[in-house]
């Protein structure tokens, strides 16, 4: 009795890469159903680059927050979150004192600047 | 020739596979979903099980998973008394649905408009998937945790099952239409639109009924409990698995039993045809998928029948672990046994 031969295979199927979450933009199928809007892609990457480049440069210089309600107030720009939910400041003057470290919720602020050198 | 089959296993997972599914032929194909107890659904390619993309933001088992049937969106129901519903090109979360206990189920409408859900609160939930802000429909009437809830009748009807019963709903005036009792603990259901037919596994028994009038149209009984049964897309066969890690074939109209298969280090949780039928594809507590040929040789897929050119008949026949040979080497084969080359296969080992 002849033994069976398994079926031959091309390769095995393709697992996990171990670092992402997948959903290639590559992909011939993101390409055709979500990647149309190739050049407003890349304008949004320019915008996002620019603002982390911003928040990178306002770190530890004096900034003067807009909050609302018409308060303003100064401090030092130390750090932001990953999705800008709250500023790190230190030294934040308030009525009340100087505040030597503070997180503001960006949601109250409406707008800040800083002078670059 | 005697061919044998060669699951193709697909790897990722890191707890029990619990629920899969496929969407239905795309232009790109079609693709699976696999719901786990780590929580990280996952897409992959149908025909290939190649890894697409992991779902990433349950925070629990995921209990149930779909797709929609040109695969551009997919659902989960999990442990952390969610359902959500996720882009399934780009992978993004879209809607998530708070719940009052552990989601089992979820079910898109054939236009992706409306989601069905039920779980362990005994309520059938109905979303419309363009007001997800909006109170979704109930519908009350199971006494005991919903273990799976699908649209059925064009969309116009729902079918439910928990633990001891399947129920028929009407869809516009929320209502119970019938009922059926099962004598032991309802482990799946799968509806086929096409013959309106429902399969259902409770015990070491799988079941097929009239989806309209829920009346039984035939059972059969397998060695060993099932958790789970597909019904081929032509309605030849049917695949089913359960307790003792093996995947049982048999012929839907006369019942006998034409494959069994080893493969799996756990259960079975889970089986499903592909919506072409050339495959099956199974889920186990091992963690792992494992897709199956419906028929063993069939060059399809990742599966290859390797034709070698002319070579001599003696050396074809020392190479016994190469796959395929060419027709003449067949008949030399079969003329030097009395026996039949392929007799009825016993259990196969895969």
């Amino acid at each position: 009795m002849p033994v069976p031969v398994p079926v031959g295979v091309l390769r095995l199927p393709r697992g996990p890469d171990g670092c992402s979450r997948g959903f290639s933009p590559a992909s011939p199928r993101f390409q055709a159903l979500l990647g149309g809007d190739a050049a407003a892609q890349g304008v949004r990457a320019a915008l996002r680059q620019r603002y982390l480049r911003g928040l990178a440069a306002a770190r530890g210089r004096p900034t003067r927050f807009c909050l609302r309600a018409g308060v303003r107030v100064d401090a030092v720009f130390g750090a932001a979150d990953v999705e800008a939910v709250a500023f790190q400041v230190d030294a934040l003057r308030t009525p009340l004192g100087v505040q030597a470290a503070a997180l503001l919720r960006c949601t109250d602020v409406l707008a800040y600047s800083f002078l670059l050198d | 020739m005697a061919m044998r089959q060669t699951p193709l296993t697909c790897s990722g997972h890191t707890r029990p596979v619990v629920d899969l599914a496929f969407s239905g032929v795309t232009p790109y194909g079609y693709f699976l979903i696999s719901a786990c107890k780590d929580g990280k659904p996952m897409l992959r390619q149908g025909d290939t099980g190649d890894w697409i993309g992991t779902f990433l933001g349950h925070k629990g088992a995921v209990w149930g998973a779909t797709l929609n049937t040109d695969a551009t969106k997919a659902a989960t129901a999990a442990a952390d008394f969610t359902a959500k519903v996720w882009d399934a090109v780009s992978g993004d979360e879209l809607i998530t649905l708070a719940h009052k206990h552990i989601v089992k189920s979820v079910d898109f409408t054939q236009d992706s408009n409306y989601l069905l859900t039920g779980g362990q609160d005994k309520l059938l939930r109905i979303y419309d998937l363009s007001k997800p802000e909006a109170e979704p429909d109930v519908v009350s009437g199971h006494t005991s945790g919903i273990k799976k809830a699908l649209w059925s009748s064009d969309d116009k009807q729902i079918l439910s099952a928990d633990d001891k019963t399947v129920r028929l709903w009407d869809r516009s005036t929320m209502t119970e239409v019938k009922a059926l009792n099962v004598a032991m603990s309802v482990s799946s259901m799968e509806y086929v639109p096409e013959g309106q037919i429902l399969v259902i596994t409770y015990g070491k028994t799988i079941a097929f009924h009239s989806a309209e009038t829920l009346e039984q149209i035939k059972s059969f009984e397998a060695p060993a409990t099932i958790n789970s049964a597909s019904l081929h897309p032509a309605k030849e066969c049917l695949v089913a698995g359960g307790e003792d890690f093996k995947l049982y074939k048999y012929d839907y109209n006369t019942g006998e039993e034409l494959e069994s298969y080893k493969g799996h280090f756990g259960p079975i949780h889970c089986v499903r045809f592909s919506p072409d039928g050339e495959l099956y594809a199974s889920g186990s507590e091992d963690g792992t998928l494992r897709l199956w040929q419906t028929t063993v040789g069939k060059t399809y897929g990742l599966w290859k029948c390797v034709v070698p050119e002319e070579e001599n008949a003696e050396a074809a026949k020392a190479r016994t672990t190469l796959p395929g040979t060419a027709e003449e080497e067949i008949e030399d084969l079969a003329s030097e046994n009395s026996d039949s080359v392929y007799s009825s296969t016993p259990e196969v080992k895969a």
